[in-house]
């Protein structure tokens, strides 16, 4: 391995998540900063924002808060370009948000220019489920914002490639689950992208069950608080080993199972009672949205996940994740297959799932379940893991990708690789 | 008590009521007095004869004070009293005080008027003012571009990369890299995940005519 000295000091990542955008150069270390992936138009038609403000058309980055107004305003003016990792080719505003979020991310860390610094080595890194427009777009947008030559050479990079780079594993299946949408990548060496399978499913489908739930038990009035719904989810929601089971458990024997959170800092308590069975839903309908019981949710007006389609292939939003990972697996070569079930990798904070001491056995982690739904489709010789650090490994294994990429390997739109040499 | 003025007397009459003289009072006030922060103007009619016509004079005069006082009286010679409206006061606000020479009574009391606040009106801009509110924005969005401006070079300077190794500052032309140096010479330096990464040797190879895709 060459050591690029020039690279170990300016290279520079981007991790474009559903709800937050990572980003920093390699001399952050562990850690990169991060803020919303959003963006507020402010009303320039306001007085105030006429008499003291220069004029900004979108504010991105820690200053987004003062400027909210009230909620209705928030539903036009802020703006989350990639709630479901995809954005339109026609939508400019979202557009807009990502090139003012790279601009902002770039002058957070401008260098000066007397220690030799010519550009940054940027890897930026999109969902799996991205077109290549979007691809193109992004490569654009750096080229016009880079008048004052901060990025010298710029790459693109699927986020489930960059968790394998930053988990330090060459030959595995990744899943990587955030807000919007869940993508499985079998990677070997390269992101197999033909074996790819993406899931219209996420963080924000288990929020609209737990919303639901929260309406059953007499809760209604706070589920128009989504990070009220959240951290619900987040307190009482629960992965079964078996629905059915946990289920039937939960009902005799409903003090044991009970799920009750009180709100840090308020005099408000949610307690599902004899309802509490029904935490195990919140977790099973990430996994496995299939089950009869969600039928009744449906049923109630509650939306099923999306079908996403990818090239000629559609997938159902509601395809189980161990239907999922068999099907992008049997995608490849059937000598790969074996070594890509030995490793699969989890990340994304959708898979941050408690067991309580109580409730081990019936209630399980990520890792567990998954292996679980594996040997549901006759596979066995499993591992299963979550990613050391499921925030960062993207931004990781960009910094990673950056370092390690030849200088003089130039981008080749046939395979979604290599640099764009943008100035030098 | 008779030797003393009508005036005088009044001054003692509305000082033992705790009232204090205002030695500042409105040319058409004989005295002027400030009770509990109300102002109070009093004018003495000193004819022996009113007519009707000289009284409503008299009284419209009064009115005068009204926008300079809270309380209003016309002090006038008890013979008088025969002889005046009492209701033309009441419907004008005005005290009346009548007087002799052993005593001062009050025949009406005065309606208590409560300054109305000053109606702000719209100044006419002036266009100094104006230049000289534009120059102090303009000097606020300067002063707060130049904030933005040292707070992104304080954190540039938390987070500029470290000086390169002295090997590439002396390379005047673009990228310097060095081909062949060990991984581990600088691996120190590294952020943690960098240690023992097999893509590291992997992604180096990339272009170099092996290490293509299995698949896709």
């Amino acid at each position: 391995m060459a050591l690029d000295n020039y690279r170990s000091n300016y290279t520079f990542a981007m991790d474009f998540g559903t709800s937050d955008f990572k980003y920093g150069p390699i001399s952050c270390g562990e850690t990169p900063r991060i803020v919303n992936n959003r963006g507020y138009f402010p009303d320039k038609k306001s007085v105030i924002y006429n008499a003291f403000e220069s004029a900004a058309d979108v504010v991105v980055g820690e200053d987004v808060p003062l400027y909210l107004q009230s909620t209705e305003d928030l539903s036009t003016r802020l703006v989350y370009p990639m709630r479901n990792g995809v954005i339109d080719k026609s939508d400019e505003t979202a557009w807009r948000v990502v090139s003012a979020l790279c601009q902002f991310g770039l002058k957070s860390f401008e260098p000066s220019r007397n220690n030799g610094f010519q550009g940054y080595y940027l890897v930026a890194s999109l969902s799996a489920v991205s077109p290549r427009y979007m691809y193109e777009r992004l490569i654009d947008i750096l080229r016009e914002i880079n008048s004052d030559g901060l990025v010298r050479a710029v790459t693109v990079i699927p986020q489930p490639f960059a968790v394998a780079i930053g988990h330090g594993v060459t030959t595995c299946v990744v899943i990587e689950s955030g807000h919007g949408n869940s993508q499985i990548c079998p990677i070997s060496k390269y992101p197999i992208r033909a074996a790819q399978v993406a899931l219209n499913r996420g963080g924000g489908d288990a929020n609209a069950i737990t919303s639901e739930i929260l309406k059953d038990a007499g809760y209604g009035d706070l589920t128009r608080e989504e990070s009220l719904v959240r951290r619900v989810k987040e307190n009482i929601g629960l992965v079964p080993a078996n629905l059915d089971t946990a289920i039937d458990e939960a009902k005799k024997t409903p003090r044991r199972f009970r799920a009750k959170f009180k709100v840090p800092g308020t005099r408000l308590e949610i307690d599902l009672e004899k309802d509490s069975w029904a935490r195990f839903l919140i977790g099973e309908y990430v996994f496995n949205p299939n089950h009869e019981i969600f039928e009744s949710y449906f049923g109630r007006g509650m939306s099923r996940p999306k079908d996403v389609k990818m090239g000629d292939t559609v997938f159902k939003g509601t395809l189980d994740f161990g239907d999922a990972i068999t099907t992008a697996v049997e995608k490849c070569p059937v000598e790969l297959q074996p070594m890509l079930y030995r490793e699969i990798l989890l990340s994304g904070g959708n898979f941050s799932w408690q067991v309580p001491d109580r409730l081990e056995g019936v209630a399980v982690d990520s890792p567990t379940k998954i292996k679980l739904l594996l040997r549901q489709k006759g596979i066995k010789n499993v591992s299963v893991k979550m990613t050391q650090s499921p925030q960062f490994s993207v931004w990781h294994g960009c910094i990673i990708y950056g370092f390690a990429v030849p200088d003089e390997y130039d981008w080749d739109w046939q395979r979604l690789e290599g640099w764009m040499k943008l100035s030098g | 008590m008779a030797s003393l003025s009508i005036e005088e007397r009044l001054l003692h009459y509305f000082l033992a009521m705790g009232a204090q003289q205002v030695a500042e009072k409105p040319p058409s006030a004989t005295l002027s007095f400030v009770i509990s922060d109300q102002r109070v103007n009093v004018v003495v009619a000193r004819n022996d004869v009113l007519t009707q016509s000289t009284i409503i004079e008299a009284i419209l005069g009064l009115a005068t004070l009204r926008a300079s006082s809270n309380q209003v009286y016309l002090a006038a010679p008890r013979l008088l009293g025969v002889t005046i409206d009492a209701q033309l006061f009441r419907s004008y606000g005005i005290g009346l005080l009548l007087y002799d020479d052993r005593r001062i009574d009050e025949a009406v009391a005065p309606q208590v008027v409560q300054f109305a606040q000053p109606v702000p009106t719209m100044p006419t801009q002036d266009p100094s003012t104006v230049a000289e509110i534009t120059e102090l924005k303009s000097m606020y969005l300067e002063m707060k571009s130049t904030l933005v401006r040292l707070r992104e070079e304080m954190q540039t300077l938390q987070h500029t990369p470290k000086e390169p190794p002295i090997s590439s500052i002396d390379m005047p032309q673009h990228v310097v890299i060095q081909q062949q140096p060990s991984f581990s010479e600088s691996a120190g330096q590294l952020p943690s995940f960098f240690t023992n990464n097999p893509w590291l040797d992997v992604l180096s190879k990339r272009g170099r005519g092996n290490g293509e895709p299995f698949a896709g």
